[in-house]
């Protein structure tokens, strides 16, 4: 069974890292995994998406998806295209901070993400944020190699973020234990 | 390094040839290729090899040429417009018999007839290969220099903006192909022996006398690389009545579409020629005999399909089913790239 998750926002919430990590986090857990993102040239604010697949097998689907299981949306900026490619019953991870979360009666998944992390004094995490919950509520890859994914994928002049990345994957995660738990891979 | 990793396509692709044996690249940086030349520029410093990045693309494939020449497993890469430019060096390193790879990153797909029929001078060829994925990349990279060297032939692989930029796992084999131990024909200095000379024309004392018997060598080899190098990867053809053909990453679009046409009901088969040239004739001609129709996918405005229209030789029709496709920024990621789309085309064909 292969798991289509799309990451969408804008340049600068960190988008592209966030796929980045899950997808190297699943890689290290055993199983197969694609990563392919899309951006334009604007660092900041431009439309930023990327795509990862986690399956058991080589991956069968192509990198950009008929078809997803989860939409993560940091951003609504591109949501509503997206939205057609969720599969009924599939999830839809909202950054209730930015992204409206009344959204034609499916399945949400509220974070609030952008405020968790400024509350942190870290307004770029929210990322990270949205992250762990999106791990602790599906349980696709286990939190503790997202973590050691995060730290590994920093570049060298972002380590210095690493202590505090985890502290917001770990708030992120610990906002939907509490919640109820809904599908699992 | 381990033997099992997350990468790019173009990183995947890079790290095989440096295990196959590559020590020396050259190229001038264009999207979506860049992304070699800057890991050859780390990797291959480390394992006594070099990088070169050129001044221009007819610079580069020069260096490339006199590497090889050597005996050195060289390779280059750029994207269609900058294969173009090399296009002169190509037809000469393929009838002087220097063994090379060569790698487009192609912007969709719209350099088949540029790979497969070639843009320089003479009766060349190039082996060609077509990745559609990370791992299919690793192991065709491996694959490339061997039939290079077996063949004294450049080799091309065609990839494309979503092979170089996609990752996935990988995993390295163990050199599957030794480089050979001797290579008699390259240029390694005459220190106690007569001169080698490479060049399309024979050796000196023979030009103007002999050049048909030299470039005959160069070419006669080619029925013989289509007897044994053909590839492709088939799919459901026991009882397709539409055959999809399609190749390199875009295939991989179409593969999935076909196995969704399959969950509806639709007998639908699937050949992905793996070598462009030489082209999986047979296998595509077998296919079409039990068809009602052959159905073609390319991110172009139909290349691939006069090559299936060879092999089908007008027993059932032929139908395109891509086309040109791109975003703004031309780079060859346009709304075709769309598993409905091909899907929907598959249908529209298959009622027909």
């Amino acid at each position: 069974m292969e798991r289509e998750i799309v990451f969408t926002g804008i340049g600068g919430q960190g988008i592209q890292l966030m796929a980045k990590v899950l997808a190297q986090a699943a890689v290290d857990a055993g199983r197969h995994a694609m990563l392919f993102g899309l951006y334009g040239g604007a660092m900041r604010g431009g439309p930023s998406e990327s795509t990862v697949v986690i399956g058991d097998a080589p991956i069968e689907a192509p990198p950009i998806v008929p078809a997803c299981w989860s939409i993560v949306a940091m951003h609504p900026s591109a949501l509503p295209a997206l939205l057609a490619k969720l599969r009924p019953g599939g999830l839809l991870f909202a950054n209730e901070t930015l992204v409206d979360v009344a959204l034609d009666g499916r399945a949400v998944v509220p974070v609030p993400a952008t405020r968790l992390a400024e509350e942190s004094g870290n307004v770029m995490g929210a990322g990270m944020v949205m992250l762990g919950a999106f791990v602790a509520h599906t349980a696709v890859v286990p939190l503790e190699r997202v973590v050691a994914a995060m730290r590994a994928a920093l570049p060298p002049h972002r380590t210095r973020m690493a202590d505090a990345n985890a502290a917001l994957l770990a708030r992120g995660a610990e906002r939907v234990r509490t919640a109820q738990h809904a599908g699992a891979a | 390094m381990s033997e099992r990793a997350l990468m790019e396509g173009s990183a995947a692709m890079a790290e095989s040839a440096v295990r196959a044996g590559c020590r020396f690249y050259a190229g001038y940086p264009i999207t979506p290729s860049t992304e070699i030349l800057e890991y050859m520029s780390v990797r291959l410093p480390e394992v006594g090899g070099t990088c070169m990045n050129a001044e221009s693309e007819i610079e580069a494939i020069g260096m490339v040429w006199g590497a090889a020449g050597c005996g050195v497993r060289s390779m280059i890469a750029s994207t269609g417009q900058g294969i173009s430019l090399m296009q002169e060096s190509f037809a000469e390193l393929a009838n002087a018999q220097i063994p090379i790879v060569a790698v487009n990153m192609c912007r969709g797909q719209a350099d088949y007839f540029q790979a497969t029929r070639g843009g320089g001078h003479g009766d060349y060829r190039f082996i060609v290969l077509a990745p559609a994925s990370a791992q299919e990349a690793v192991d065709l990279a491996q694959l490339a220099f061997h039939l290079a060297d077996e063949w004294r032939n450049p080799v091309m692989i065609m990839g494309d903006f979503l092979l170089s930029h996609t990752s996935e796992l990988v995993e390295f084999p163990a050199a599957a192909f030794p480089e050979p131990s001797a290579k008699p024909w390259a240029v390694t200095g005459a220190n106690g022996r007569r001169g080698i000379t490479l060049s399309p024309l024979g050796p000196p004392e023979k030009l103007s006398t002999d050049i048909a018997a030299a470039l005959g060598a160069a070419t006669a080899k080619h029925a013989a690389i289509r007897a044994a190098e053909t590839r492709a990867e088939t799919a459901h053809l026991d009882d397709a009545e539409l055959v999809v053909v399609a190749f390199g990453f875009p295939g991989r679009f179409a593969r999935y579409a076909v196995r969704l046409a399959r969950e509806r009901g639709l007998r639908v088969g699937f050949v992905r020629p793996i070598s462009l040239w030489p082209f999986p004739r047979d296998v595509v001609a077998t296919a079409a005999q039990r068809a009602r129709a052959v159905a073609v996918f390319e991110l172009n405005a139909g290349q691939m399909i006069e090559d299936v229209e060879l092999a089908v030789r007008g027993r059932v029709p032929v139908h395109a089913i891509g086309g040109i496709s791109h975003d703004h920024s031309g780079f060859g990621v346009g709304p075709l790239l769309n598993v409905d789309y091909i899907l929907e085309r598959i249908e529209a064909v298959y009622a027909a």
